[in-house]
């Protein structure tokens, strides 16, 4: 089991934005969370990486992780290349990032500023790869995709399902159908 | 964890304390003003009454709410967190009575309201720092991050204190001016003066006592109410 | 334009960038931010520009007032610089979305405080000894004994930035808090701004090292103390 949420609860100010909720990822699964604007989506995911605490439960995870949100956080500043190889490095890896900027056709010297939203959203998911954690937690990963993108995406997705657990927060149920083996819906109570 | 019986009421402790010191008071009081006068300060002195153990109390609040401030980071359990702040407001209580004593005291003594007296000075840092623990408390939404934020700044403002206090000593000391000493040092101690201020420590211990027990349920009812 | 990538670890397929490589890795990175959006670096340099200058119109145009106020003046135009450069440090985070990715990084968060706090170290040291020549030029401030003065400079910064990085990373995730930082600053370092100018009236007055020297101990003791506490406790606050 890669992740544990028992009897979550969390509440901001007098709003409960999740109430008594638990769940569990294994290795291998692709978990989609559905749900309305406004429904916990984005603070759920927060709460399963460990940047938000529980008011109330158990948050367990066996493995790392890493958030992807939406839309992606850059410094606009650093080159692609960059900043991967820093954040490689922050990871105490040290891998190539070179490869990875080729299948995502990313141009690696050019300053995050110049990047669209498409491209920023491949690049997030190339760090990703790059990465590779064992729990992966995505926030609407498919906006800002083109057509090209989303089969990244679902390349992507696909080499994640094998050697670790995705979990999805996403709008887009055509692509929950594809991708996910389960759901998880939440509703605005 | 336990399920401990949640009270709604002081228990008898506190009000043992709380009693007990308020019944002592006029006594402390009575002894302080029956006392003889200072052979050099004549009837000023009988300020130290109030200034010494208010500033005793004051720090020994600081601490206790540095050591709940500890016990709260290992033991992350909400009640420690309670006692600390309770302390620390009770403690600011205190402090404030023991600097506007202390100046209060320094006006006929020496002519100014304010002296860099290393004690003086480090207790109107501490004052500072606590106010800004406080602020800090107040400005922060979520309760786990507002106790352990509370729980670092009671620390890092605690070990200030005997930094704060031998940097002020040797930045005095370099100016050769006189050396203000609003406490014991100067001034020669009858018993019956010693027993007054001795006295009036106690009282004021029993009510710091009775006063943080109180103010923690109080904490923790509050807590209650914010769970619901 | 092809910008070189300087500075990488030794990468050979699996390599392994160790724990203060990142350290020193991110005070890098953050300096290259830094340079590449010059408004910050500028920025705090007209900072103690303005302060300095609008301080000896205050406290002039006499030499003798000048001098005797010189050390206090440079002290706390640095206490202020420190406040708002880590402000800056951690501010960047934030607007970009990027501090959840440090705080997802493996292993403890120390990390990311002694990295926040040798980029501050970095920056402002230089900018410190900058702030030096332009006290010494608007307040006659003699500069004969320049390695103690430096050394003086170093503890009294280090004391600053150790507790402003704390500060400023536990107030970043509360927006518009900021505010609070100089509140619960400045009554901690008290002991700093009086130990560092103290010394620098000293060497400025020509005392002997051997009498300077109890200072620089306790601007140590306060370092060494706030730096390790800080350390500790920066976790503690980052989390959730």
């Amino acid at each position: 089991m890669l992740l544990r949420l028992q009897g979550i609860s969390k509440r901001f100010g007098r709003d409960w934005v999740v109430r008594d909720l638990s769940f569990t990822l294994e290795r291998g699964e692709v978990v989609a969370l559905l749900g309305p604007n406004g429904s916990g989506k984005t603070t759920l995911l927060r709460l399963m990486a460990g940047l938000l605490k529980p008011t109330r439960g158990q948050v367990e995870r066996a493995g790392r992780t890493l958030f992807l949100p939406n839309p992606p956080a850059f410094h606009r500043h650093l080159t692609a290349r960059e900043h991967l190889l820093y954040d490689l490095a922050f990871h105490h890896q040290g891998k190539e990032p070179e490869e990875a900027l080729d299948r995502f056709g990313l141009p690696g010297d050019l300053p995050l500023y110049a990047f669209s939203s498409g491209m920023k959203k491949r690049l997030a998911l190339a760090r990703l790869t790059l990465l590779f954690p064992d729990i992966w937690l995505l926030d609407e990963p498919e906006t800002a995709l083109d057509k090209g993108g989303r089969e990244l995406l679902l390349a992507t997705l696909a080499e994640a399902r094998k050697k670790a657990g995705v979990v999805l927060a996403t709008h887009d149920r055509t692509l929950a159908e594809r991708v996910a083996d389960r759901t998880l819906e939440l509703g605005v109570a | 964890m336990l399920k401990v019986a949640q009270p709604d009421r002081p228990d008898a402790l506190t009000w043992v304390f709380l009693g007990l010191g308020l019944l002592l008071l006029p006594v402390g009081l009575y002894l302080a003003l029956s006392a003889p006068p200072d052979v050099n300060q004549g009837y000023l002195v009988r300020i130290m009454y109030l200034h010494v153990p208010g500033a005793w109390l004051g720090y020994l609040a600081f601490f206790v709410t540095f050591l709940y401030s500890l016990l709260y980071l290992f033991r992350r359990d909400p009640r420690h967190d309670r006692v600390a702040s309770s302390s620390a407001e009770i403690g600011l209580v205190f402090m404030g009575l023991a600097l506007v004593t202390g100046m209060l005291w320094a006006r006929p003594t020496w002519g100014v309201y304010w002296t860099w007296e290393p004690r003086l000075t480090t207790t109107a840092i501490l004052f500072a720092v606590y106010v800004g623990y406080f602020l800090l408390r107040g400005a922060i939404e979520d309760p786990e991050l507002r106790r352990k934020a509370a729980a670092a700044v009671g620390i890092l403002g605690f070990i200030n204190v005997p930094i704060s206090y031998m940097s002020v000593k040797w930045w005095r000391s370099l100016h050769q001016t006189q050396s203000i000493d609003l406490t014991t040092g100067k001034i020669h101690m009858d018993p019956a003066m010693l027993q007054a201020l001795l006295f009036n420590l106690l009282v004021f211990t029993l009510l710091y006592l009775g006063f943080v027990r109180f103010r923690s349920l109080l904490a923790a009812l509050e807590a209650r109410k914010e769970e619901a | 334009m092809k910008l070189p990538v300087e500075g990488w670890p030794e990468v050979s397929g699996q390599g392994r960038v160790g724990a203060v490589r990142r350290v020193v890795l991110l005070a890098l990175r953050d300096l290259r931010l830094e340079v590449r959006d010059r408004a910050g670096l500028l920025s705090i340099l007209a900072f103690f520009a303005v302060m300095l200058f609008i301080m000896a119109l205050a406290l002039g145009p006499e030499e003798e007032p000048l001098r005797r106020a010189a050390p206090g003046v440079l002290w706390v135009a640095l206490a202020f610089g420190s406040t708002l450069l880590s402000t800056r440090a951690f501010a960047l985070e934030v607007e970009e979305g990027t501090l959840d990715d440090l705080l997802l990084a493996p292993g403890g968060k120390e990390w990311i405080y002694f990295g926040k706090l040798l980029f501050q170290m970095l920056l402002l040291l230089p900018l410190a000894a900058l702030a030096l020549l332009m006290a010494a030029g608007l307040f006659y401030l003699p500069l004969e004994r320049l390695f103690p003065l430096f050394l003086t400079l170093v503890l009294g910064v280090l004391g600053y930035a150790s507790v402003a990085t704390f500060y400023a990373g536990l107030l970043a995730r509360l927006r518009g808090r900021e505010v609070l930082l100089p509140l619960l600053l400045f009554s901690l370092v008290v002991p700093v701004v009086l130990a560092s100018v103290r010394a620098t009236t000293g060497l400025a007055e020509g005392l002997p090292v051997a009498e300077i020297s109890d200072w620089w101990q306790l601007l140590l003791v306060f370092d060494v103390v706030y730096l390790t506490a800080s350390a500790l406790l920066f976790p503690v606050v980052m989390e959730g």
